[in-house]
């Protein structure tokens, strides 16, 4: 089951399954390395609604529709399924 | 390639100075660009490369700030012009857009060699552009920054086998340390030697659209990383994520950010209050006497020259010299804030409510300090990376109520409404609230309405200490630039607001004629009948009104000079002024004294500034902003002052 960025626990290492919105902020997020296939974490909630995302080791904070935009799955999840 | 959007392309590589500075470099030098990601050390590199010799200042046409700087290359000395941040060529923003059609351009405005500066901390992230530029026929160096942040993260990336995997020369270097850099230098210095670059080979597919194009980029990058990178085992819980445990939570963080505003407006009130006191007396005492004493000594004494040295020039120059010491600690306070790495937070914490008037968080410190003093806080505009949110700023920053204001507030609420004073000078503050919001609210309505809030996406950088050489390089650079576009404009209003005083209509000569008698009087009788629905059409009120556009701080010394008066030592105590101004404003408003007085100072409040203002305008958004929102101002001013005067007289 695929959750938003926005639901995600925080500290779990999450791989990103799709990202939906607008082409110019979904090419943004592939250039800072959020895209399909790639391993993130939620590091934490920040003022505003938004979250901290640690990708690839750089801290990205994202806005809460930004997080809406982003499906994940659990990374240890997906391997299992996936094998 | 990605498809550009009709932007219009430079056709030459201009000089980025719109007021004819001698450029670092001589006509004909070699162009090197230096390009990246936000964050990666690209400002340090340039500052490092170029040291003294450069200017910072805005891409003609644009408002979009670049570098600029000379360096000697194998001999000769190359034009090195530091583009804004991108992530890739495909922009975003007008700052972004600039950077891709510097790199793109054809023909004489070709830069001769791009410098890509990549961070070994985010390797995959800084070779996106790096994959993009070599896909055009220009040399390429990539400038391996952040070494040490990577290392500290348990990342190593072999420059040798990076290079080979991209095919272009990576040169490490640590620009804070000023490491590496000749090592980059003699890179620049061969690639200008290289007649053509080979471009990368990235299309296969002759059909590949600009989603493939970005897939086969993301699979030539991921093989590069795989070539030169090697990670171990790293802790997970970095120094900055436990700052920002407590700098970006939800009740922390913007508890943090309120003290840290709080902090730079008190520097730049209290700390910077003193010096601009000490040195506005010395302008008015020892300078203007030595000023005078030439004068006479050269044998002018009796003439007009002496009032144009003396009441035109020096003053001029003095008012200049008071905002020295208050610019030089806001471009330090601002490079500080931005290099720790805590701008990147204060934006965080402050988004959502910014984005309401479609602006994003980091514009809530230039407005803060707009209410200190304006010309600061135009100049702050510069940290939003985004320059259309930068001129929606500068645009909005005259109508947060400066300390010089609060003078003038103070001395009519004493006079006029001297039991509820304090009541009434809160009452302003809450108007220009009010203004900022409603302004703001009005131009996204209208002008920008095309553009939605930006989701937030940013790149929270790891903290760091900041260098005090860097920002204090930082620091000076930008008052430089401030000076020299901001001193023609402020002098030449002062020596203007002098001649009009010192011609007489009627009896008396040049430069011998009181103020009422003078053609300053004339102009401000022909503006006075346009206020008069605001009911204070009478010229002693006008006249005080085109004064404070020069600056507010001379209005109640202009009352005193319109009413043959000694100044008042103090705004709480007008003495025979109040008098005065009783008498004008009644007359005025007839009867309506009250709402007279309202209406006007709300007009101080919503009209231009000062001269000051206008001229740190100038610098960061170009005249023909600067001139719509002196319009906008005097637009907003009038319809609020006469609303006030129609509705308020009613009561009072």
């Amino acid at each position: 089951m695929a959750t938003s960025l926005a639901r995600a626990p925080i500290g779990i290492e999450l791989r990103v399954v799709g990202a939906v919105g607008p082409t110019a902020l979904t090419r943004r997020l592939s250039e800072l390395g959020l895209r399909v296939g790639s391993h993130v974490r939620c590091v934490q909630k920040t003022a505003g609604g938004g979250r901290i995302i640690d990708v690839a080791g750089s801290r990205i904070a994202l806005g809460r529709d930004v997080l809406d935009a982003v499906q994940t799955v659990e990374a240890h999840a997906a391997e299992a399924t996936s094998a | 390639m990605s498809t550009a959007p009709e932007v219009p392309r430079p056709t030459a590589v201009p000089s980025c100075h719109e007021d004819g500075a001698p450029l670092a470099a001589p006509a004909g030098a070699p162009v090197v660009v230096l390009a990246g990601a936000p964050n990666v050390g690209k400002s340090t590199l340039f500052n490092a490369l170029t040291g003294a010799r450069r200017t910072v200042g805005n891409w003609p046409g644009t408002t979009v700030e670049v570098g600029r700087g000379g360096c000697v290359v194998e001999g000769r000395v190359a034009d090195i012009v530091d583009l804004p941040g991108s992530y890739s060529l495909d922009p975003l923003s007008p700052d972004e857009a600039l950077t891709r059609d510097v790199v793109l351009a054809e023909g004489g405005g070709r830069p001769d060699v791009v410098v890509v500066v990549a961070s070994a901390a985010h390797l995959a992230r800084s070779l996106y552009l790096v994959a993009q530029v070599r896909e055009t026929a220009l040399p390429v160096v990539v400038a391996l920054t952040m070494g040490d942040v990577a290392a500290r993260r348990g990342i190593r990336v072999d420059a040798v086998a990076l290079a080979h995997a991209i095919g272009c020369p990576v040169v490490a270097l640590d620009p804070r340390r000023r490491s590496g850099v000749d090592g980059l230098v003699t890179a620049v210095g061969t690639a200008l030697g290289e007649a053509v670059a080979h471009p990368r080979n990235c299309h296969a597919a002759p059909a590949a659209d600009e989603l493939d194009a970005a897939d086969e980029r993301f699979g030539w990058i991921d093989a590069a990383v795989t070539a030169s990178v090697s990670t171990e085992a790293r802790t997970r819980r970095t120094w900055s994520d436990r700052i920002d445990r407590f700098a970006t939570a939800p009740v922390l963080g913007p508890l943090l950010f309120l003290g840290v505003m709080w902090l730079v407006f008190q520097a730049t009130t209290t700390l910077a209050a003193p010096m601009q006191n000490a040195l506005g007396a010395l302008v008015d005492g020892p300078i203007t006497s030595a000023g005078g004493w030439l004068v006479d000594t050269v044998g002018l004494g009796g003439t007009p020259v002496r009032g144009l040295v003396v009441d035109g020039v020096i003053a001029g120059v003095g008012m200049l010299l008071t905002f020295v010491p208050l610019m030089a600690l806001m471009f330090l306070l601002l490079a500080l804030l931005e290099d720790s790495g805590y701008m990147a937070r204060a934006a965080v914490v402050t988004d959502r409510m910014m984005s309401r008037l479609g602006l994003p968080g980091r514009a809530f410190l230039p407005i803060v300090v707009g209410f200190g003093c304006n010309v600061p806080a135009v100049s702050a505009t510069r940290i939003l990376p985004n320059a259309r949110h930068r001129v929606l700023t500068a645009l909005l920053v005259p109508f947060t109520s400066c300390s010089a204001r609060l003078t003038v507030y103070v001395l009519l609420a004493t006079t006029f409404f001297p039991t509820h004073a304090g009541t009434v000078v809160f009452a302003m503050y809450l108007v220009s609230i009010l203004l900022v919001v409603l302004v703001g609210l009005g131009l996204r309505a209208t002008l920008w309405r095309a553009v939605g809030a930006d989701p937030l996406v940013i790149d929270l950088p790891p903290y760091q200490r900041p260098t005090l050489r860097l920002s204090l390089s930082v620091t000076w650079v930008r008052l430089q630039g401030f000076l020299r576009t901001a001193s023609g404009i402020i002098v030449a209003t002062v020596v203007f607001v002098w001649l009009l005083q010192s011609i007489p209509v009627g009896p008396g000569s040049f430069g011998d004629v009181p103020v009422s008698g003078s053609l300053y009087a004339e102009l401000s009788r022909a503006v006075s009948p346009l206020l008069a629905p605001a009911g204070f059409g009478q010229w002693e009120a006008v006249s005080a009104l085109l004064v404070g556009f020069v600056a507010k701080e001379a209005v109640i010394s202009s009352w005193a000079q319109t009413y043959a008066l000694a100044e008042p030592t103090s705004s709480h105590d007008p003495g025979a002024l109040g008098v005065q101004l009783h008498q004008t404003f009644a007359v005025a408003s007839g009867g309506h004294t009250g709402a007279a007085v309202a209406a006007f100072m709300v007009f101080l409040l919503a009209y231009t500034p000062c001269v000051a203002t206008l001229a740190a305008q100038r610098r960061e958004l170009g005249t023909r902003w600067t001139v719509f929102g002196v319009a906008l101002q005097l637009v907003v001013a009038w319809t609020l002052a006469v609303l006030v005067f129609q509705v308020g007289r009613v009561f009072w």
